[in-house]
């Protein structure tokens, strides 16, 4: 690694004025660097490189400006360089700033990088109230929901750092605003085909959002019908009874014969578990019941073949198809489970998983077997 | 006349009371007509006249050149028709207050937050009265001037949404909740177009499911026919080409897709396919002794035609029966066809005892419009006699 001397020699170079070919030659040695984890070690302990860089990102030259945003993002995909990298207490409004420009060439590039600092509490709750003082949360979704707002930037990846910011309580409250239309934009998303990255972001958003169950009924309600939206990329074209069709929610009636399911699978385990968080309340589960949530699950059930997933389906048709619990039991996310009855099902969880993973395994090598 | 000063009194107010012990009041107000006058002052009026003829209303009139001055503004104008539009809508006299807002329009003062409300006014006329197109555009307008206007962004997507536009009334809703991140009335309006929205995609998936059903039935059922070997003929002119050609039969089925195998029967009965995937038939029987004619609405080509004559003619014979001839085993069935480079007339004779099925064979069956028409007359009669002479027979 570099010495004192050196480090401070390379600083010097990291500035605006520096000629052109020595800063390219500089930002190519620190992003060298920060592709490694000796390299991200080594400039956690150099602040002052870090702020230089961060102020190179403005520089009139294309390329330049575009390999600091790399080593930024390269830096941020590394927890333990969070702290360096937010300690600077102007960096952050500037980036959250630049979101706003339409015409701005590095979005894509902010965005990735807020989406990495936001994936651990810590940091997420530094970057959402720096969001909160002045751009606020209602611009960052009205951006992302706004078709084309970057001619230059996709912003895909506002997803991901809405769903790392809803881990965090006080970000599920302003984002579930009943008195704005902020969260309902959010919803047609579940759909969109043109980026996983966003539609994973969207959908884990919501599976977050789930989690309060204040909400169930606002979220259930007509205000936002939240279950059309969930149900959606796992409903197929299999044809259902009459009275099954006559009983699904309006946008699942009728679906042409060439209806294609959610094609990645981690997504279609998150909307299984939005689904489950939703029966957590007796009214929540009869409105799922209502609304024929169960021959959906059946008939994914049926076609899914990832194990995982369809574990996560199994819960969800135990809880729609299973006895109503008894009164003070209503409320699933409510009820007290005695200590030694905790440890007993964290045992079978344990078991449960190891089982899937061996299936996992043997269905893959079942599979093998027949390729030959 | 110069006021007098009595005391307390001020301007002849004593004398002119005075007057009244001596004088008796003249053109006072009588019992019948009290009501009528005084609703014609101003100030007692109840409602205003339709028009104001200023012969019978000479102090309406007064006021109402004082409004309506041009010597005033254009802003003080067009404000006072403001008001008087108002006030008609308030009065849900929708029609006149679109002319006093068209009024205040024309004045063209540059007042555009007037112009605004003015337009956005004249938008909830139109709207009341179901002129969606223009009270959407006045909406627009309104926009256009002062953007972010509340009224006219909640008239505007309320106006799409009667015209079932419901993309539109999303777009004014969105529009409308930028500015004004809060607004219920916004947010309600914008969950109804949603709502509205959602429905008619299902309809239009609904729409197209059932007609592909009832396409794919068509195809079975036309299939069904063309495998038989039957030519259909639509009930125009036939074609004067030759008959066996995949064009006219292909046609023929091109047609059937047009207008169905209708009949011109009034019953409108169709050929259909059971479950067993037999066919049944929309037969005419026709009896050209006595002009008459049956109509089978369903006869399964399983069928004989012995069966379908019994149930007409084998309980009771019909009234036009005179001569109680037409008893089933009498009867013959008969089909007319016309062989082509041959000007005679032939005549198919099939026994009564045939099946249906038995006349796809001949390979000259058409079936006009839908419907298979025969001919059932009674054998060796004179009438039947005289109806095959000078036709070719031919047995079935």
């Amino acid at each position: 690694m570099l010495s004192d001397g050196e480090a401070a020699e390379l600083l010097s170079f990291l500035t605006l004025g520096t000629r052109p070919d020595v800063k390219a030659k500089a930002t190519e040695y620190i992003l060298g660097l920060s592709a490694s984890r000796e390299g991200c070690c080594f400039l956690r302990s150099k602040p002052d490189l870090v702020s230089a860089l961060f102020a190179l990102t403005s520089d009139i030259s294309v390329a330049i400006a575009k390999d600091c945003y790399h080593i930024i993002i390269n830096l941020s995909a590394d927890e333990t360089l969070h702290q360096v990298l937010v300690s600077d207490g102007k960096v952050l409004p500037v980036l959250l700033k630049k979101l706003l420009d339409p015409d701005y060439l590095f979005s894509d590039q902010i965005c990735t990088i807020l989406s990495n600092l936001t994936r651990h509490e810590r940091t997420c709750k530094t970057v959402f109230k720096a969001l909160q003082e002045d751009v606020g949360l209602a611009k960052l979704v009205d951006i992302f929901c706004t078709e084309g707002y970057n001619a230059k930037a996709n912003l895909h990846y506002l997803g991901p750092l809405l769903s790392n910011l809803t881990q965090l309580p006080e970000a599920r409250h302003t984002l579930m605003d009943r008195d704005r239309c902020v969260f309902q934009r959010l919803l047609p998303f579940t759909q969109y085909q043109a980026s996983v990255i966003r539609r994973g972001g969207v959908v884990g958003t919501l599976r977050n959002c789930c989690f309060d169950h204040t909400n169930h009924l606002w979220l259930l309600s007509d205000a936002v019908d939240i279950l059309p939206f969930l149900l959606l990329p796992l409903a197929g074209p299999e044809e259902l009874t009459e009275e099954e069709n006559e009983g699904l929610p309006v946008d699942l009636q009728y679906l042409p014969d060439d209806k294609k399911r959610e094609a990645d699978p981690d997504i279609r385990k998150m909307l299984l578990e939005a689904l489950l968080l939703l029966t957590a309340t007796r009214a929540g589960r009869k409105a799922l019941r209502d609304k024929k949530v169960y021959p959906i699950a059946r008939e994914f059930h049926l076609w899914e073949k990832d194990v995982h997933v369809s574990a996560a389906c199994e819960k969800l048709v135990q809880v729609l198809i299973g006895d109503e619990p008894e009164p003070g039991m209503e409320n699933l996310m409510e009820v007290e489970i005695p200590e030694d009855v905790e440890k007993k099902l964290k045992e079978l969880d344990a078991q449960e998983q190891e089982e899937l993973e061996k299936e996992e395994k043997r269905r893959s090598e079942t599979r093998t077997a027949c390729a030959k | 006349m110069a006021a007098e000063t009595h005391g307390d009194s001020d301007d002849g107010m004593d004398e002119f009371m005075d007057k009244f012990k001596t004088q008796r009041y003249k053109n006072a107000f009588s019992e019948k007509n009290w009501e009528q006058e005084f609703n014609k002052i101003p100030m007692f009026m109840k409602t205003a006249p339709e028009e104001i003829d200023p012969k019978n209303y000479p102090e309406l009139a007064c006021l109402q050149s004082i409004i309506h001055d041009d010597d005033r503004s254009p802003e003080e104008q067009a404000k006072s028709l403001k008001d008087e539009g108002n006030a008609f809508f308030k009065e849900k006299n929708y029609k006149k207050a679109i002319i006093s807002y068209t009024g205040a329009l024309k004045k063209k003062c540059g007042d555009q937050e007037l112009n605004a409300v003015l337009l956005t006014n004249r938008a909830a006329s139109h709207f009341h009265l179901g002129n969606m197109r223009s009270a959407l555009n006045d909406a627009a307008a309104a926009k256009k001037i002062k953007p972010g206007h509340l009224k006219a962004l909640i008239r505007g997507a309320q106006c799409c949404i009667e015209l079932r536009n419901f993309s539109e009334a999303l777009q004014w809703c969105d529009e409308g909740l930028k500015e004004h991140t809060t607004d219920e009335k916004l947010r309600e309006l914008r969950a109804t177009a949603d709502k509205h929205k959602r429905a008619a995609e299902r309809d239009a998936r609904k729409a197209k499911v059932k007609q592909k059903k009832l396409h794919g039935e068509k195809e079975a059922l036309l299939t069904a026919i063309q495998n038989r070997g039957i030519k259909l003929l639509q009930s125009k002119k036939p074609h004067l080409k030759g008959s066996e050609s995949e064009d006219e039969s292909s046609a023929a089925m091109e047609q059937l897709r047009l207008d169905g195998l209708s009949s011109q029967e009034v019953t409108g009965a169709q050929v259909f396919q059971d479950e067993k995937g037999l066919l049944h038939w929309p037969v005419l029987f026709l009896y050209p002794e006595h002009q008459q004619s049956d109509f089978i609405s369903a006869f399964c080509e399983n069928d004989c035609f012995r069966d379908h004559l019994n149930v007409m003619f084998g309980e009771e014979l019909p009234p036009w029966d005179t001569d109680r001839k037409y008893a089933p085993h009498n009867l013959q069935v008969l089909c007319i066809f016309f062989q082509y480079f041959y000007n005679g007339v032939n005549v198919l004779i099939a026994d009564v005892c045939y099946l249906l099925t038995r006349w796809y064979l001949f390979n000259r069956f058409f079936v006009k419009a839908g419907t298979p028409s025969f001919i059932v007359l009674v054998k060796d009669s004179s009438f039947f006699k005289q109806f095959l002479s000078g036709k070719t027979i031919r047995d079935l």
